[in-house]
């Protein structure tokens, strides 16, 4: 038996192949900024946008994840984000910059999901995450570090959507305070303010998570 | 500085955006100070370390890349918007802003290039200085102010009559030409005619030898302003080399300091042959 069919092999799929060739041989040559790229998309080039979701989809879909605690639900909004940017192309603006536009569409696609579903983001039980240490040898460090990263998305889920928000935008260095200030809507000191209040209480959560699985060798 | 208010600033601290002495807002101390109470206060310390432990989880927490449901999703929305309706349209009508432009450009270019012209005319016309009123108050000045009135008139004249020797010369074969020329320096006291028809032999005649020969008839008439003006002149508009060294042999050994500036100009000039550049290096040595 042949290995299974890949989905993105050529003959399957000849549109994407095509855009992501052109891709490769355009940053071989010319690496166009990020803000160039969206100025040619919103003057029809839209081959241009490939070249965006290449870099950006990434860092974009980790962000949905920590914020919505759902990997499809992340997926689904990433897809609708880059929708919305074609779809409302001719609003980007000559002086915008593209990962702050590309954040404040995020976070809308992103309300607009939680909107529509019937209840709150519901808290990912971390077991659910990632399985429990097995009995391997040597596998100890390796489940502790699982279970760190169980606690702080549990610690993540437990947090204010709000506060959840901002306490990511604000981890983006490549965003400065006054553009994740325009994403948020805010001033820029209150930003600063929202954020700075959001990293204590991630922090308080964390380590109670912490300390209640130290003491009782589970997480609530 | 107080143990609340460096815990305050305890996100800045974290926050490679922030700068080394800005002060952070809503805070009353800066992050140097901070710094220093940070160094000397072992329960601010472990405040901190529980802060930038949290922040350096979140930040290093591994996401695993999307599955490939969304490239592929993505690419198959891209590509069905590329063939809708409206992105067929706009993409013609974007070729056609682009060959509009490029119509726009072919016709304005000349415009703008006849605009400039004239802009540059007019505003000649308004920065030159208006000729000093003659002096005439010495007698030397009024023989000076004849002198150039004088010149003047046969440099006029020379255009004209230069004019109609072209005319004349060039619908004859080049060997009648240099006929008339060798003629024309065989005289001992040639008239201004015949000068002036040297000169112009030497500024517009097609045949390079005939250029030559009349450059050469000139030598005994180099004492002539109007004739050392009119090789000067004939200098500027000359191609070819060898033309051009005699040229510029011809008012070296005229001696002509008019003609200076012009060989400083060719001796540097890239555009000129080097041969003639060295001519007119050596010409300007002896002056």
């Amino acid at each position: 038996m042949g290995p299974p069919a890949n989905p993105l092999a050529p003959g399957n799929l000849p549109m994407v192949n095509r855009a992501r060739a052109a891709t490769t041989v355009e940053s071989a040559t010319e690496q166009r900024p990020d803000h160039a790229l969206m100025l040619a998309v919103r003057g029809g080039e839209l081959d241009a946008l490939g070249e965006l979701f290449e870099r950006h989809h990434g860092r974009l879909f980790g962000f949905l994840v920590k914020l919505t605690g759902d990997r499809t639900a992340a997926e689904d909004i990433s897809q609708i984000v880059f929708q919305r940017m074609l779809k409302y192309r001719h609003t980007y603006r000559d002086d915008g910059s593209f990962t702050a536009w590309m954040y404040h569409l995020a976070r809308r696609c992103a309300a607009d999901h939680f909107r529509r579903a019937s209840a709150a983001p519901h808290a990912i039980d971390p077991s659910a995450l990632h399985d429990h240490a097995d009995d391997a040898p040597h596998a100890a460090h390796h489940a502790t570090t699982r279970d760190d990263h169980a606690l702080l998305h549990a610690a993540l889920a437990r947090l204010d959507h709000g506060d959840r928000e901002v306490l990511l935008l604000s981890r983006f260095q490549e965003l400065s305070f006054a553009e994740v200030a325009g994403i948020l809507e805010c001033s820029v000191g209150a930003a600063k303010v929202r954020a700075h209040r959001a990293m204590h209480a991630l922090r308080d959560i964390y380590f109670n998570l912490q300390s209640t699985r130290t003491g009782q060798g589970k997480i609530p | 500085m107080n143990c609340q208010r460096v815990r305050q600033i305890f996100p800045e601290l974290l926050d490679s955006r922030t700068s080394a002495t800005q002060v952070p807002s809503g805070s009353t101390g800066t992050i140097e100070e901070a710094r220093a109470h940070l160094a000397s206060c072992p329960d601010c310390q472990r405040e901190f370390a529980r802060l930038s432990q949290t922040m350096q989880a979140l930040d290093t927490l591994p996401i695993a890349p999307p599955s490939g449901r969304l490239r592929r999703d993505f690419y198959a929305m891209l590509e069905e918007e590329k063939h809708s309706a409206e992105s067929v349209r706009a993409a013609a009508e974007r070729q056609y802003r682009v060959r509009r432009a490029a119509m726009w450009r072919w016709v304005l270019s000349p415009l703008a290039a006849c605009a400039l012209v004239a802009a540059g005319f007019f505003a000649g016309r308004k920065v030159t200085p208006m000729a000093p009123a003659p002096a005439t108050s010495s007698p030397d000045a009024v023989a000076l102010q004849q002198q150039i009135k004088q010149l003047q008139d046969q440099v006029s004249n020379m255009g004209t009559l230069v004019s109609y020797s072209l005319l004349q010369q060039q619908q004859r074969p080049a060997n009648d030409r240099l006929r008339g020329v060798m003629s024309s320096a065989t005289l001992e006291n040639p008239s201004d005619r015949a000068i002036n028809d040297l000169i112009s032999a030497v500024a517009f005649d097609s045949s390079p030898n005939v250029r030559l020969r009349a450059l050469e008839a000139l030598y005994p008439h180099a004492e002539q302003d109007v004739v050392r003006a009119g090789v000067l002149a004939s200098l500027g508009r000359e191609q070819n080399p060898l033309v051009q060294v005699s040229m510029i042999d011809f008012l070296a050994a005229a001696n002509d300091v008019e003609a200076r500036p012009a060989l400083e100009k060719i001796s540097v000039s890239v555009a000129s042959d080097e041969n003639v550049r060295n001519a007119a290096r050596r010409a300007l040595t002896q002056f």
